[in-house]
Order: C-alpha cells, then structure tokens, then sequence
C-alpha cells in the first residue's frame, strides 16, 4: 500500500504548525501590544475640530493665561470651556472676518453652541478633580503636555491608570511651586524646592490617601 | 435586655415549613433558578458562551472622542462641576415642606430639606425626596388635548376667551372651580378676585387625603374650625388615638424632630413617654412605649372613658388601660398631649380638644391657630349642582376626582354632563381623560408660587428649571378665567407679598428667596376659648362587626405618586409590601375565614365590591380590615397604570363590609423575609437590642457584649475613621432615608418581578421586627446599610479585588473591576449587598440628566452597596485638602442622615473626639450588630430604650 503521505507533507505540517504558533504569539502580542499602541491611546493624535483653535498662538504669541478661558480649573472638578463670548471679547473686534472663524460667528448670531471634539476624556467611572491638583501644585502641562507648542491639540499623556498611579506614588517630582502652575515651560531648576519641601508644603503624602480607589472610583 | 424571639413575618414566627426551607438555604433567591433542571450539555454552552461574550463585552472600552459643548453665554453662577442650591417647598394636601434643591449645571438632581423651615429644620419626607423623578418622568402631560384629540395653544385660549364671555355675561353663574386644598396666599388672592368678578361662581375643594373630621371637631370644640400645631419637645406625655402624628399629619416631620428629642435616656433628662391606641398599626404606634389594640367599637368606648375621667375625674372599668394612662396624663398637667387621628370622627376631636385643654397643655405642649387651608365650598356640593344641571363651565386645577371621589358619588357622570370643562393636570389622570379640555400644567419647579407651613409660615417657591414641558400654571389660568391677559407669575406671586413686604419689597424678596422662608409669618397662637359644652360630647358608637377602614397609601399618598417607580417600590414601612396595596386584615380574621396573604377576597360594601388580594398585618384589631386607598390606578403613566387595586369605589359608606374568600391569589412583593440576618441562630434574637428605662437605670451598658477572643485584627490606617452611629431610640421607619439615598446614589428600580426574586437594590432598607404575639406585637425599626467593617468578610472572598479597604476605613466596591461572581453579598453577614442582575439602570425610564453626576451608573453584572456618600465625603475632602485642614467634625453629611427627621443617622470622623459621632459612639448603649462575627463594623447602634408605665402591666394583667 502506497503512503499517504508523502514526504512533502511532513514540510506541510511544520509549516503549519509553525502558523498556528506565530498566529497565537502573534495574538498574545497583539493583545498586549495594541492597547499599549499611541493609536488605541489616541495619544499625540490632532483631532480635528469645527475652528482650528491653536493654543501655541493664543498662549505663546499673545500671552493668554490659560484661566483667560478656562475659568473654574482652580474652584471646580471642571476646567471649564469658554463660552462663544469669551471668543467674541476679542474676535468681534479682531479677525473679524477671518474665515476660519465663522463657525464662531455663526455660534453667536444663532445661539448654537460650538461642538468642539473632545481630546481628554477619562472613563466616566473616574472622578477627576482639576482644582485639587492646581491647590497642590501640579502644573496644567503635567498632564496636558506643552498646549503652548500645540498648534492644534492632542493628547499628550496616555491617560492609563498607570500614569495617574505613578504620580500619586511619588508625586514630589511632579509638583512645582504655586506660581508655576500655569507656566507652560516650567522646568525644575537649582532654585526650585526639593520634592520634599514642596511636598511638606502643600500638605501632601505620598501613598496612603492618595492610592485608595476611593480617591478617583465611586 | 429581654431576649424573647425576634420575628419579622408570620410565616417565620409560625415555622412555615416552607418559610424555613426558603431561609436556611444558601441562596435563597436560587431556589427559583435550580428549580428548572437544565441539561448539562446546556449549562456547558451556556458558561462558554458567557465566558466568550463575556470576554468580548472585556475588551469594549467605551467610544473615545464624543464633544464638548461649552455655552454660548454662560448663565450666571452656574459652574460646571459645583453645584447650586436653590430654596423652595414640597407642597402637599396644601402644607408645605421647605426644601433645598442641589443643580447640577442647572439641573434639579437632589432634595434636601430646609434647615429654615420650621416644618422640615433640614429634614424631609420620602414624598419630597422623590419629586426628582416626579420633574423628569417622562409620562408627564405635555399636550394640549381637545375630547381626547391634540390641539394648539391657540385653539385654547380661543375657547377659553369664549368660555370667559359667557361666564362674564352671566356674573358666573354655572362657573365652577375644583382645586386641591390649598395654603397659597396668591391662589387665595386670585380666587378672591374671581369670586368678586363673577359673584354666582363657587370655589370648591376636595383633598381625598383630608382632615374634614379634625376640622368639624375643632368647630365643635372651639366654635369654629382650628389648626392645631404640636411641639412634642415639651410633652412627656403622648397619647395618640389612631395617630398620624409620625407619618401623615401636616408638620409631622417637624414632630419627628421634636419626638425624638426626647428619647434616647442618654441625651434627655426626662424620657417621654408614648400612648397609642389603634385600629392598626401606625408609625407612631409602633414606636410607642404602650400601643393598645383598639377597634372602632372599643376606641369610642375608650374616647369616653378617657374623657370622663380628664375631664370629670369619673373612674372607669373598659377598656383596662384607659385608667392607668389617664391617670399619667393628668400627673403631667401641663405636658401631656393628645393627638387623633383623622379617621376619628369629629365628635372624638372636640373631646380630644377639650381633654387637651383640661390637661393645660395649650400654650406649652400644643398651640391653636387659625386654619391654614382656605376655606371653600365642598365637592359634595359641587357634585349636587353637577347632577341638577347648574353647571356649565366648570374648572379643575391639580385634582383627581374621578379617581379619588368618595364611591359612593359618581364624578365621571356628572363630569360628563358639564358642557364645557378644563382639567389642568400636571399628569395624565382619569379626570383629565374626561374633561372637555385637558391642559399639561406647570411642575412646581417650573413656576413660582407660595404656600405655608404647617404653623403658617410662608415659603416662596421659586422655579428650578424651565419648563420641560410648555406647561400652564394655576395662576395662569385663574388669570385667564378672569378675563385678564396673564403676566408672568413672578408678577403675580409678587403682587400677592407686595403689600405685606412694604418699601423694602426688593430686599425682603430676595431674603425670602434666599432663606426659603418668608420671615415672621408664622401663625400667631390664636386666643379662642373652648365652648362649655365641649366635654359634654359623646362620639357615636359604631355598630359591632367587620368594619372597613380607609388610609391613604403610606408610598403613593391618595394615588398621586402612583407613577413614580422610586416610591412604587418603597417597602412600606410595617408590611414591607412594594407595588401593591392588598387589603390589610387581622390574624384573627385571617383564622377565621382560613385566609394567608396573598389570598383574593370578595370585599362588598354599601358603594361598591371589589376582588383584592389581602395581607395579614399584625398588631390589626380582629374586626378590623384596612385599605390603602390610591393604588389601582386606571389611567396615568406607564408606571403605575393597573398596579394594585383601586379601592375608591369602596369609600364614603358607612363603615361596614363583608368578605368572602375569592378564588386565587397573588404572590405580593414584599421584602419582609428578604436579607434575614442569621436565621435560625441565637444571635437572631440579639439584632434589635432594648430596654425599658428601669432596666437601663439599673445597667446602662445592657446592650454590650463580653468581647470573645479573635484571630487578628488590622485596623485601617486613618488618620480619618469615618463611622456612623444609627439611633434606634430615634428611627420611625418613615423611609425619608431610603428614597434620599435612592436619589443621591443613582439607585435603579426593578420592578415587582424582581422585587420577588429578592433583587431589590435599596442600598439602605429598613428592617422591621416584631417581638410577642402577632395580636399584639411590639415593633422595632433597625435601619441597614453597609457596615464598612475594618475586617470585611466580603473583602476576602472577591476574586478580583474589587472591593477593597480605604485608609480612612471605608470598605469601597471598584465597579470597574467587579465580575460579577457575588462571592462577597453571600459572605456578607448583613446582607447589604445588591447586585445587577439586569441592566436595571439602563432600563429606569427616566432622563440622563435626572442621575446623580457625581456617582456612578452601574451597568449589568456589578455588585454595589452604600458607599457612606463616598462623593460627598470626597467633595468635602477636596475643599479641606485646598484649604490644608482636616475635613471638620460635622463637614460630610450622608443623604440619609440629611434626609431623617428624627436625626437617628450621625456620620463622621470618629478619631476626631469633638465629632458627633465620637460622642454617639462613647454611648453606653452603642452596640455593633453580629459583634461575634468579628467585623468590627464603623455603622454601630444605639440600643433602644422605652420607658414603660409599671402602672399599666398592673392594670392589664
């Protein structure tokens, strides 16, 4: 009786078990890798928005503070986005006809607000709270990057737990004096008080408090 | 501490076979799913598929992106992330409630009381709780309808222009007017206007849920009607006759305070001590030191003993216990009290009144004042004028009565014989259904109006939201009958108090906005002198046999809220029923006719019959049946359409009834025998721990435990402890707690399905015991929430680590990490832990912005339970931790404890020693549920003390 297989076959099977192995390492990877990736993390992507707003211009050429707009970052959970009005204080008298800003325009003569898109966005079982990281020291460029070279936003951090927990470990070396906090470019030099000493003066420790779940989950 | 058997269902004190094979399994709410065998090639595909599509719904992690969309202008003083608080009133049956509402981004989303307010002092009642989801549910009128058909605002006013002439040309004659009974002094001033314009026009009210017998028994007493106002903190002597002091009366929250202020023997210096006689369990029955069982019969017999010896010193044989109380209210002259009920009939009011007068209480334990609610013609004579034709236009403004109309009238006839009539209804209802126009009416939210408190103090209620609806007020309308083009009713709420606030009107209004209370318009004690003849009253003797009585339905009221799931679903607070009303009958009669709960029942009387479930209530006098009325409700949202039974059509005979058994039963949602605590063990018997005030006298620390020898214990490292202490001596079982923790913490409904599979998600429920007989048992209330034990049993049993401990000891759920496997409620042994079956959140027919932001929704598959408030004592610690402090004492209150009138919650830190709840917890009757258990729980109780009278156990035998 001739063989059935013949010897090729046996070049057929180790090809195709070697598939199966690459395939399931490849799938272990993939699991693992993927989320890891800038794309699923959305992170340094530009996203698009209805007015090409660029905070480098507004911040770095003008000199706007960033509380010009984003009023309650030091009392409330919430940044807060400005209104079509704060827009206006300077548009209704500059650029006034500036094409890009029509979406602006348009947003107050018929009442409609801007529907910006969103860049951060936490998942909506953490409870992020901007007012007690500013009281702390914790500069706004810490998480949001330097918005100041931004042309058009992005995200800038990967916004994993990993990344709040790392800080809320050791949160010394990313703390600065209350003055810095909204100084794009802020970077720790021979003056600046030991982590230590800022540490001591706002009142803060590290692990403990700052790790429970409680303190971001609820 | 008296150890006898603590039971919380008949069928557990009666050893039910069935009952204890449901108890001491496991997972008693299995029973029902092992019950259908399943083949095991089924199971096995339905694990792998659970486990694939488990895994799959694993790697979802939500859409990333979405927008952001700031203001186009941003209204004043509104932040996102902080919350306002605005002050207006719950009004109900014309008294109002001040309250205080919390906005998120200008949405209504809580309700707290007003500390201002002399009738809430910053508590509330479960109705005002729930009066967010009452603004968003989304069954709410909202269209204009013409017989039946949609019609324009245009079409409206037209036909109302025209109405208006023909009521102008005939000075009103044939004008109608239906309200709700009513404390607005603008509502007042507008009907003054409209009488005055049309003089043949006649203003009605009717208030199924009234005090028409109080009122006639004051007339009888005093000459002409009068409110009375209660202030319990100054009697020591309470005796109420089917009392609805705790639970009902105008003001009871109020009362509830001031009760007790005078109960916890380390806090008073004198205890105060409760009589309360009644045909059924009451609230305030039920926490009295004394509660007699007294039918119709023997409570009118019992009136005129008690009378004749207050008043006329003659001694008495029956009933027993009427001598020895009437011996201890007269040995408190000047602080003694009596309340009745108002099933009572007017003649044992005046008796009341004059007993009250005698005991010299007035003044001191009670004060008379005029009445609140403005007087008006009744619906019996609005209905007579209906039937002979006299009427043509007729006007309803907030009222029911076709639904709520005695049986006895026939509303819907008449209603159909008025030419031309206008329902303003803030609901669809089954008057609305039938009037010739229907108008969606104005949520109290969404308008500005006045009303007074139960001692007269006034509130401007002012508008919380726009409209959500286009919906017409009352003022509106009245307006509009007048013949007037209506202003705004700022202008017409204004006009009423523009006199009264004088030169000053801008700074007294905008005060009266800020505190919620219109400053010194409380009513002063009126001078009025009891007539001679007073004492003299007998109250009629209702004849023997079964008697009928009527109450309204202690989570629906007269049916008004019948479309809101959150009270729907409210264990009412003695039989724990949810989403029913089935007639409530005695043991006694329940043996006689061979009847268990659930059972259907023929139930005949002269108005009408009705086929109904019953339900066993102990402590019931034997002949003695009890009907909530306002369930069964014929036409209103999709909540409360056909749930329950409608027992109007049974009201307005006199009294008596026949019952027969029915073919059939159904099976009653009720949470009595849900989550039992250690079944069958000794320490069963422990839960509810109490004394009389001798035996606390002689060991204060009868409540405490010898502690037992443990493995180990690691307490969580602080430095904050948060804890809380529960007062027993305090709870009422009121159910304010539950539906505000209902509220703040985005707790779903279920419905009744799954309210009898034991899914209920009540992160706070109220647990009733009985001790003694079911004739005539003693009640205790113990509310349960998560313990936040140091050392939690259902920590180590989470696979997950998905609910963990907090440095500052709470014991937290991660949602986000929880799969599900409900390891930890089965190891709980205070079974506070509740967990999503279902999709119970996504399913609530209510609006995302009606949910608490600050709290998680919890989707299908997570387990939760209390959180001690976790978002307020993080807001608080956020604002301690800007300001570099610690967080104070008294800094984070939870919902329950703001919501109790009786302040039985106390939260804090305990490791600050200046805090409350330090103090509470330093009590010598402060005791930890299950202490054998060795949790260490943060939530302690103080034990319960009464403070009987030796007197009446002589007395009685």
């Amino acid at each position: 009786m001739a063989a059935v297989f013949k010897p090729q076959a046996n070049i057929a099977a180790k090809l195709t078990l070697l598939c199966l192995a690459a395939l399931v390492l490849g799938g272990i990877g993939w699991w693992w890798g993927y989320p890891r990736t800038n794309y699923r993390r959305q992170e340094f992507w530009t996203v698009q928005q209805p007015v090409p707003f660029s905070h480098e211009h507004h911040v770095n050429g003008l000199g706007i503070d960033c509380r010009f707009c984003h009023t309650s970052v030091a009392t409330s959970s919430s940044a807060g986005l400005p209104p079509t009005y704060t827009c206006m204080t300077c548009h209704s008298q500059i650029w006034t006809n500036a094409a890009i800003l029509a979406p602006v325009r348009d947003s107050l003569a018929n009442d409609t607000p801007i529907h910006w898109h969103r860049v951060y966005d936490l998942p909506d079982y953490v409870f992020f709270n901007h007012s007690i990281h500013i009281a702390k020291g914790i500069g706004c460029a810490s998480c949001h990057g330097e918005v100041n070279h931004m042309p058009l936003t992005y995200k800038a951090v990967s916004l994993e737990m990993t990344f709040c927990i790392d800080c809320h470990q050791n949160p010394g070396p990313r703390m600065r004096p209350r003055s810095e906090i909204y100084n794009m470019d802020w970077a720790r030099d021979a003056m600046t008080p030991s982590p230590k000493a800022l540490m001591a003066e706002y009142n803060v420790r590290a692990g403990g408090r700052l790790l429970d779940c409680s303190t971001c989950h609820r | 501490m008296s150890a006898s058997r603590q039971w919380r269902s008949l069928a557990e004190l009666e050893n039910d076979p069935a009952f204890i094979e449901h108890a001491i399994q496991e997972f008693p709410s299995l029973r029902e799913a092992l019950a259908a065998p399943q083949k095991r090639r089924r199971v096995l595909r339905l694990l792998a598929a659970a486990l694939a599509t488990g895994g799959l719904a694993g790697c979802y992690a939500g859409e990333p992106g979405g927008h952001l969309i700031p203001a186009v202008r941003n209204p004043p003083n509104i932040i996102p992330g902080l919350p306002n608080r605005y002050a207006t009133a719950h009004v109900l049956g014309g008294h109002a409630l001040g309250t205080v509402v919390t906005h998120q981004m200008g949405r209504p989303i809580k309700v707290e009381g007003n500390p201002y307010h002399p009738s809430s002092l910053g508590a509330t009642d479960p109705y005002a709780q729930a009066e967010v989801l009452g603004f968003y549910d989304p069954d709410r009128a909202m269209l204009i309808s013409n017989n039946g058909t949609a019609a324009s605002r245009q079409a409206l006013l037209a036909a109302l222009v025209s109405a208006q002439g023909v009521i102008a040309a005939t000075s009103g004659a044939g004008f109608r007017i239906l309200t709700g009974a009513t404390s607005s002094p603008t509502t007042e001033r507008l009907m003054a206007r409209i009488l005055a314009a049309y003089p043949e026009a006649r203003w009605h009210v009717w208030e199924p849920v009234n005090r028409d017998n109080a009122m006639r028994g004051t007339a009888l007493a005093y000459g002409k009607p009068m409110d009375v106002v209660a202030r319990l903190d100054a009697a020591d002597i309470i005796l109420g006759l089917d009392s609805d002091l705790l639970g009902g009366a105008p003001g009871w929250v109020r009362y509830a305070r001031d009760f007790a202020s005078r109960r916890n023997p380390t806090r008073t210096k004198t205890m105060s001590r409760i009589y309360a006689a009644e045909p059924s369990p009451t609230l305030l029955g039920s926490i009295a030191d004394h509660r007699f069982v007294a039918g119709p019969a023997e409570m009118a017999a019992a009136v005129t003993a008690l009378a004749g010896a207050v008043l006329h010193g003659t001694s008495t044989e029956a009933p027993r216990w009427v001598g020895p109380v009437a011996a201890d209210l007269k040995a408190h002259h000047g602080r003694a009290f009596i309340h009745a009920g108002p099933g009572q009939p007017a003649e044992t009011h005046a008796l009341v009144a004059a007993m009250n007068e005698a005991l010299g209480g007035r003044g001191a334990t009670y004060d008379v004042i005029d009445p609140l609610l403005a007087p008006a013609a009744s619906l019996d004579a609005l209905i007579a004028d209906m039937q002979a034709g006299h009427v043509s236009t007729l006007l309803m403004i907030d009222t029911n009565p076709v639904f709520t109309a005695l049986g006895t009238h026939d509303f819907a006839a008449a209603l159909r014989a008025v030419k031309f009539s206008v329902a303003l209804a803030k609901a669809p209802d089954e008057t609305a259904a039938l009037a010739t126009w229907t108008v969606p009416m104005a949520h109290d939210w969404e308008t500005w109006g006045d009303a007074r408190g139960h001692d007269g103090t006034a509130t401007i209620m002012q508008p919380m939201a726009l409209p959500l609806y286009d919906g017409m007020s009352a003022a509106e309308i009245i307006t509009r009958f007048i013949g007037e083009t209506p202003g705004t009713d700022l202008a017409t709420v204004q006009d009423t108090w523009r006199d009264q606030f004088g030169t000053s009107f801008d700074t007294a209004w905008r005060q009266a906005l800020v505190d919620g209370v219109v400053a010194g318009t409380a009513s002063t004690p009126s001078d009025v002198a009891l007539s001679g003849s007073a004492g003299a009253i007998t109250p009629p003797a209702p004849p023997a046999g079964l008697r009928l009585l009527f109450r309204p339905d202690p989570r629906l009221h007269d049916g008004r809220y019948a479309n809101n799931p959150w009270l729907q679903e409210l264990p009412e607070p003695l039989t724990k029923l949810t989403w029913d009303n089935p007639l409530l009958i005695s043991p006694d009669l329940a043996r006689r006719i061979k009847l268990r709960a659930g059972d259907k029942v023929n139930l005949r009387t002269s108005a009408g019959a009705i086929t109904m479930a019953v339900w066993v209530q102990p402590g019931q006098a034997p002949d003695v049946m009890l009907a909530w009325v306002g369930n069964g409700r014929h036409v209103t949202g999709a909540v409360g359409t056909d749930i329950g039974w409608d027992v109007y059509p049974l009201t307005g005979g006199d009294g008596s009834a026949t019952i027969e058994k029915a073919k059939g039963s159904v099976e009653l949602a009720s949470t009595d025998h849900h989550n039992l605590l250690d079944y069958g063990t000794a320490t069963v018997d422990t839960i509810v721990r109490h004394a009389s005030l001798d035996e606390f006298a002689k060991n204060p620390r009868f409540a405490k435990e010898a502690p037992t020898p443990e493995l180990y214990w690691r307490k969580p490292p602080g430095p904050v402890a948060w804890a809380m202490s529960v007062d027993l001596n305090s709870c009422i079982g009121c159910n304010a707690c539950v539906i505000a923790c209902q509220a703040e913490n985005n707790v779903p409904t279920v419905g009744k399905e799954e309210v009898l599979r034991e899914r209920e998600m009540h992160w706070l429920r109220i647990d009733r015991y009985y001790e003694g007989t079911p004739e005539a048992p003693d009640s205790f209330f113990q509310p349960m929430l998560c313990m936040h034990c140091e050392k939690a049993p259902c920590e180590l049993v989470c696979p997950v680590g998905a609910t963990v401990h907090d440095s500052e000891g709470l014991n937290v759920m991660v949602y986000n990490r929880c799969v599900g496997t409900r390891f930890c409620s089965n190891n709980c042994p205070y079974k506070v832990r509740r967990f999503n079956f279902f999709d119970f959140a996504g399913e609530d027919n209510r609006p995302a912005v009606s949910w608490n932001p600050d709290v998680s929704v919890r989707a299908r598959g997570v387990m939760e339970k209390c959180s001690y408030c976790l978002q307020r004592i993080s807001e608080a610690r956020i604002t301690a931790d800007k300001e570099n402090r610690r967080v104070h004492p008294q800094e984070v209150v939870t919902a329950c404890q703001a919501a109790c009138p009786t302040q039985a919650f106390t939260f804090g830190d305990v490791a600050q020693p200046a805090s409350d709840v330090a103090k509470r917890k330093a009590s010598p009757l402060d005791y930890a549920l299950l202490e054998d258990q060795h949790t260490h729980p943060r939530t302690t109780y103080e034990a319960l003390v009464r403070n009987p009278n030796p007197a009446i156990k002589e007395a009685l035998g």
